[in-house]
């Protein structure tokens, strides 16, 4: 019986002595790969704040307008061109052409649609 | 006893033997212990249990203290991390209203090296302008044969040199993490930002009131260790709307031949400086432009004589003293004289005019009249109430003192009366401008935000809401009528209310009529207003299209026009399709001028 303990006491110092320096080792794994995400949090962080800093000069108002005044039609929003919702002219009645001119012909009994100039949008003229 | 020979008791032999241990000396205690733990007999084995419990007691007590000791010590590694230089030199992010980013600390790293502790200084020299061949050769050699401890080879090195150098493996190089500060947005809102030197260090403007106060106080509260632990310090600027008015005033003093310009947007409700353009400008990316005295922020530095802008300050206070009333009639039908000098309107009307008429024909004998009216040190108490007697201090550093005359007798308030003789700072005018037509609060502008309560709260009750009624009224007829002066700055949908100023430039001592500095100041939108929108143009020429005048209705006020326009989608300002429902509705009730 005391020989079983003895040899258990020594299996479970071995084991213990193993487990502590395994332990040790982990400790110093998990400290380096601190040591190394700390490192590349920081430099992730300086990376972000470059292309932050980036993206506002490519976005900075003078830059864009200079790139629109060169590329683009686009002109500055004038005050009339806010309108209301009301403003906004009714979509025109739809004109079926060919059968305009079935109906002009006497082909086919059809009522001419109105006479609609070419006009994509207007605004209201103010009273 | 004698002893007897042979023994006669067998028995005696052993009671006679004498004890062995009495005659041994006693061992020293090296002896003992290590015949406590060595000896084999298992009667005597107790001692050297003990002596084994003791030692393995203790050792293990040791180590469990020690574990216990370290597991209550705070972490200690992270902080090594952070060279102390570095650290001093974080600067917040600045951004805009908005959030967008003005202003920004970039890192980069700057190689040194330390010549004592370089071996071979020959193969050094060669690797590293190898690697950076703007490095000068000859320099680095001399740089490395000094005696210095320490020495710079380049600031600001790119990632990718880096690397290389580092695969050189030389000793005695290193690497010194630096922060860069960043204006991404180049010229716009420089003046307000200013700029900081390559240590970091805030020079001029917002940047340097940081260093000032905020990053004291940060550092002091034990804040500002680590760059990302900084908040960033949150304007009042709009950077779109700071961007559309510097370009509309570049445009303006292109179109005008100016030479200067100078424009702001201020929210009348809170003080807060929506924008702030100084033309010409700078880049802060490059602050060595800045020292140009050429680029001084003219709204905050600059003082100038506002011409007939400050006619509303002495319409204000005439009405304000109840001695003139909206109704009241001034005789504009001669010239005023004074000594050698004869005060005369621009655009002459010849008649009785009343207080609206005044105003919307900028008459100068007539406004000269209601000072008069008030009398010389009622004038000056008040612009003394309005903050136009002295220096007004914002976050900026800058700030300038008003050129006041010494000698104030009635000549100076007929002067002061229309804008002559008293030089003050754009922004200061526009702080009275602004509460004039807010209800009568004072509060000094800001470039940070504040609350309307907050403003409310600090302000100064320096007119009468009535009173503050009546200017709002007189600035939107002056551009509604078709005689008013202001009708260029009047976008439909937006109720623009507005003044002009156009001010001879003294040269040397004498008014110059050809050379005029010429102001507006917009309100919008008139009946409850929102934003104050200035523009201040140096010397504005007469140009195609202006027929022949270089007075502010024609050159500052649609430049304010042009501002207001473009800025108002990104302001809190909807365009409306129907006028307000009585807007004025005391001015109504009074029947003043133009009411009918």
């Amino acid at each position: 019986m005391p020989r079983i303990f003895h040899a258990l006491a020594i299996a479970l110092l071995i084991g213990s002595a193993v487990y502590v320096y395994k332990i040790k080792y982990d400790t110093m794994g998990l400290r380096y790969e601190v040591v190394r995400l700390e490192k590349q949090i920081a430099q992730e962080r300086d990376l972000i704040a470059l292309l932050k800093a980036e993206w506002q000069k490519l976005n900075s108002p003078e830059r864009i307008q200079m790139l629109s005044d060169a590329n683009l039609d686009l002109v500055p929003l004038t005050v009339s061109q806010i309108i209301r919702w009301q403003d906004v002219p009714d979509r025109q009645a739809p004109v079926d052409s060919i059968a305009d001119k079935l109906g002009a012909l006497g082909l086919i009994d059809h009522p001419s649609s109105p006479k609609s100039p070419d006009i994509t949008g207007s605004v209201k003229k103010k009273d | 006893m004698a002893r007897s020979f042979p023994p006669d008791d067998p028995f005696q032999l052993s009671a006679t033997r004498p004890p062995r241990a009495e005659k041994k000396p006693r061992p020293s205690w090296p002896v003992r212990v290590w015949r406590a733990l060595f000896s084999m007999r298992i009667d005597k084995s107790r001692p050297r249990l003990v002596i084994v419990m003791l030692a393995f007691i203790s050792v293990f007590g040791a180590i469990t203290y020690k574990l216990v000791h370290y597991a209550n010590q705070p972490e200690e590694v992270a902080q090594h991390h952070f060279p102390v230089t570095e650290i001093a030199k974080a600067r917040p992010d600045i951004i805009d209203r908005n959030g967008i980013v003005l202003a920004t600390d970039v890192k980069t790293v700057s190689l040194f090296a330390e010549p004592k502790r370089i071996i071979d200084k020959d193969e050094a020299v060669e690797l590293i302008t190898a690697v950076l061949p703007d490095v000068n050769a000859r320099e680095l050699r001399e740089k490395f044969a000094s005696k210095k401890g320490f020495v710079w080879i380049k600031r600001e090195i790119t990632p990718k040199e880096r690397e290389e150098i580092y695969r050189l493996g030389l000793p005695g190089i290193g690497f010194q993490p630096e922060s860069k500060r960043i204006y991404p947005n180049g010229t716009a809102a420089a003046h307000i930002l200013g700029y900081s030197s390559i240590d970091n260090v805030g020079i001029a403007g917002i940047e340097k009131y940081i260093d000032s106060e905020g990053l004291a106080a940060l550092a002091n509260a034990g804040l500002a260790s680590d760059a990302t632990k900084l908040a960033p310090v949150k304007l009042s600027l709009d950077i779109r709307v700071q961007h559309a008015l510097r370009d509309e005033l570049a445009k303006g003093i292109d179109r005008y031949k100016a030479k200067a310009g100078g424009g702001m947007v201020i929210d009348v409700t809170t003080g807060e400086v929506i924008a702030l353009a100084s033309l010409p400008d700078f880049d802060p990316n490059n602050p060595k432009d800045a020292l140009d005295p050429d680029k001084i922020n003219r709204v905050v530095v600059g003082t100038y004589e506002m011409g007939s802008t400050f006619k509303a300050l002495t319409t204000a206070m005439a009405l304000d003293s109840g001695k003139i009333n909206i109704n009241s009639t001034l005789d504009a039908r001669s010239d005023l004289r004074y000594g050698k000098y004869t005060i005369g309107d621009f655009h002459p009307t010849h008649r009785i005019l009343t207080v609206p008429e005044v105003f919307i024909h900028s008459s100068n004998i007539g406004t000269a009249k209601m000072a008069l009216a008030v009398g010389v040190e009622g004038h000056r108490a008040f612009l003394k109430k309005m903050g136009q007697l002295d220096r007004l201090q914002t976050e900026l550093p800058e700030s300038a003192e008003p050129q006041v005359q010494k000698y104030w007798n009635e000549l100076t308030t007929v002067t002061v009366a229309y804008g002559h003789g008293l030089a003050v700072a754009p922004i200061q005018a526009v702080m009275a401008v602004s509460a004039l037509v807010n209800g009568g609060h004072l509060f000094p502008p800001t470039f940070l935000p504040r609350s309307a309560e907050d403003a409310l709260a600090m302000s100064q009750t320096v007119i009468r809401p009535d009173t503050s009624e009546a200017m709002r009224y007189i600035m939107r007829l002056n551009a509604s009528n078709k005689l008013g002066t202001a009708g260029k700055a009047d976008i439909e949908g937006y109720f623009v209310g507005g003044k002009t100023g156009t001010a001879d430039k003294s040269i040397h001592g004498h008014y110059d009529g050809k050379r005029v500095f010429t102001t507006f100041m917009g309100i919008a939108p008139a009946d409850k207003p929102r934003y104050l929108f200035m523009v201040i143009l140096d010397e504005p020429q007469a140009v195609q299209g202006t027929y022949g005048y270089q007075t502010a209705g024609w050159n500052a006020g649609p430049v304010t026009g042009a501002v207001i326009e473009r800025a108002a989608p990104f302001l809190d300002l909807p365009k409306r399709f129907e006028p307000p429902v009585a807007p004025f509705p005391t001015m109504v009730k009074l029947g003043a001028w133009g009411t009918k």
